[in-house]
């Protein structure tokens, strides 16, 4: 199965966490196996949502999955 | 008369009694799970010559002997290729960060992780050069040691693992191999209820409820090279999980049943297997059966594992991947008669046909995985290019984190033919044995090196990491990508 891509958008650079594992940058391209993900931000928990619910499938490096974090 | 009776009786009594008595080494149970703790990659410890930014894995296939001596000619030309990475003078394999293999491959990552330069002192002549199987059939045949292998708790394999436990590995457990840090030494096997990969790595026996520092590495070379029907499996026990124990990250939400096609999915179901604590024990036997060059598991770092997550965070600029395949092909004459083939040769090659075409498969996946992260790459710069030039006001597509080079170096008898003054015949009609001549080993080690200096995609590597240490711009002849497809 090919790789899906991820973008999280945050206003500033901050560890993303793929089902509580660090997994890379925010703003940059995530590339991870396709299915069901919990993505959160490294503390400290100043962003809303707490956290995003992601099925990840039809994506590509030019149209990634693109999710947002506001900062609070 | 009825003395006799009694004689024989008591002596069958005491044949029982003693082989009753043997009973393999049993893995130990885990009481405290360790998130990232004992023998997994993350907690290994890099040395300051190793860099994340030149990240080497190596795989070593299955092929008794013919393998582990091919695999040590590897080594030794990596250890004799001096690179300058960072601006430090250091040799190639420095820079080996994993090395995962197979059967007779693993007798030379094992040796390599646990002793390092000692492998070029001593292997040879303690491995390589070793009638190992006629040491095997002389325990096998010590009476004391027939009536052990009729316990059904004790079987040939276990002679074998003591014999490499004595002769070769001085007693060393996983804690020895995980205070020598890096690379990280994955001995594949294949676990025979379900016919799938395993690995002596911490993450399956977290999945175990058990501690790997504890077992010896001796068991884990026998299981990884258990060749069918001539050595019986190692056994572990499944125990109840590790208070506290969480499976790894990708494994939440990846069983949902309509992901049954996905690997995600077929490896969370493979760690189930050792999560459902009815499956009891767990039966091993030669890596080969799962996977015969042991790619699998680099390609499983790749999609979900410690590669996975370095690669995400821009640590890795050169990925380099040398698979070492001590394939054989002896010629084909079936096809010269007229007869159909005996039920022997049948049997012969419906063992080793599927193994064959699934190795070949295995490594072509590899090349393709790690050639689409390079087409990838250039498709959003070469699109970025493009909007900078016609759209300038449009917003800036979301980039890598950092570009990786990929490099897939295949060493194979094959390619022999392409070397001046060899015949690959020579080594492709090697036997798989535990017993080669000195010639036989010698011309082994030697054909490594050159086969390796023969390579397009390390040629490419080489070329690329000399221009760098020089600043010079990289060598047109080598864009990105023929790492993977060559010049």
């Amino acid at each position: 199965m090919p790789y899906e891509f991820l973008q999280v958008v945050f206003p500033r650079p901050r560890q993303v966490l793929i089902n509580g594992e660090p997994m890379g940058n925010t703003n940059v391209l995530l590339e991870l196996e396709g299915g069901e993900y919990t993505v959160t931000l490294t503390p400290p928990e100043d962003y809303t949502p707490p956290r995003h619910q992601i099925n990840l499938r039809h994506t590509s490096a030019l149209n990634p999955l693109v999710i947002e974090f506001k900062e609070m | 008369m009825a003395h006799r009776i009694l004689t024989v009786i008591w002596v069958l009594l005491l044949v029982g009694q003693v082989s009753g008595c043997a009973h393999y080494p049993v893995n130990q149970p885990s009481h405290t799970y360790i998130r990232h703790g004992g023998y997994c990659f993350e907690n290994l410890a890099a040395d300051p010559k190793n860099t994340d930014e030149l990240f080497i894995c190596l795989s070593f296939s299955g092929g008794g002997t013919r393998a582990a001596a091919l695999a040590y000619g590897v080594m030794e030309e990596l250890q004799k290729t001096p690179v300058r990475v960072k601006g430090q003078d250091k040799t190639l394999l420095d820079e080996v960060d994993c090395i995962s293999s197979v059967s007779g491959g693993s007798f030379t990552a094992a040796y390599y992780g646990l002793f390092r330069e000692r492998l070029f002192q001593d292997f040879r002549t303690r491995f390589l050069e070793r009638n190992i199987q006629g040491a095997l059939v002389a325990r096998l045949l010590n009476p004391i040691n027939l009536w052990r292998v009729a316990s059904p708790w004790f079987g040939r394999i276990d002679l074998a693992a003591e014999l490499y436990d004595r002769d070769l590995f001085d007693s060393a457990t996983f804690a020895q191999l995980e205070q020598q840090g890096r690379p990280f030494i994955i001995l594949n096997a294949t676990n025979l209820g379900p016919g799938r990969r395993f690995d002596f790595t911490q993450d399956y026996f977290d999945a175990l409820g058990s501690r790997l520092d504890q077992y010896p590495v001796s068991r884990a070379v026998a299981a990884s090279s258990a060749f069918p029907f001539l050595l019986s499996p190692i056994s572990l026990q499944n125990y109840p999980p590790a208070e506290g124990y969480e499976p790894p990250w990708w494994y939440e939400g990846a069983l949902k049943p309509t992901d049954w096609t996905s690997r995600r999915y077929q490896a969370a179901k493979n760690l189930d297997l050792y999560l459902n604590k009815q499956n009891e024990y767990v039966h091993l036997m030669d890596g080969g059966l799962a996977d015969n060059i042991g790619v699998r598991a680099i390609l499983e770092a790749y999609d979900h594992g410690f590669l996975r997550e370095k690669i995400n965070q821009g640590k890795i600029k050169q990925l380099v991947l040398i698979i070492v395949n001590a394939r054989t092909e002896g010629e084909d004459r079936l096809s010269r008669r007229e007869s159909p083939p005996g039920l022997l040769t049948v049997a012969a090659k419906t063992a080793t046909i599927a193994m064959d075409n699934y190795s070949f498969e295995s490594i072509d996946r590899t090349r393709a995985t790690l050639y689409e992260r390079v087409q990838n790459q250039k498709d959003v710069e070469a699109c970025q290019r493009l909007l900078d030039k016609y759209c300038p006001g449009a917003p800036r597509l979301a980039p890598f984190k950092a570009e990786v080079d990929t490099y897939v170096v295949e060493i194979n008898f094959e390619a022999a033919a392409l070397i001046p003054g060899e015949d690959p015949r020579d080594y492709l009609d090697l036997p798989t044995s535990f017993k080669l001549s000195k010639e036989q080993v010698e011309k082994l080690i030697a054909i490594g090196p050159r086969l390796l200096r023969d390579s397009p995609q390390y040629q490419c590597l080489l070329q690329v990491l000399q221009a760098e240490a020089q600043g010079r711009p990289r060598p047109p002849e080598c864009p990105m990508g023929a790492g993977i497809v060559g010049k």
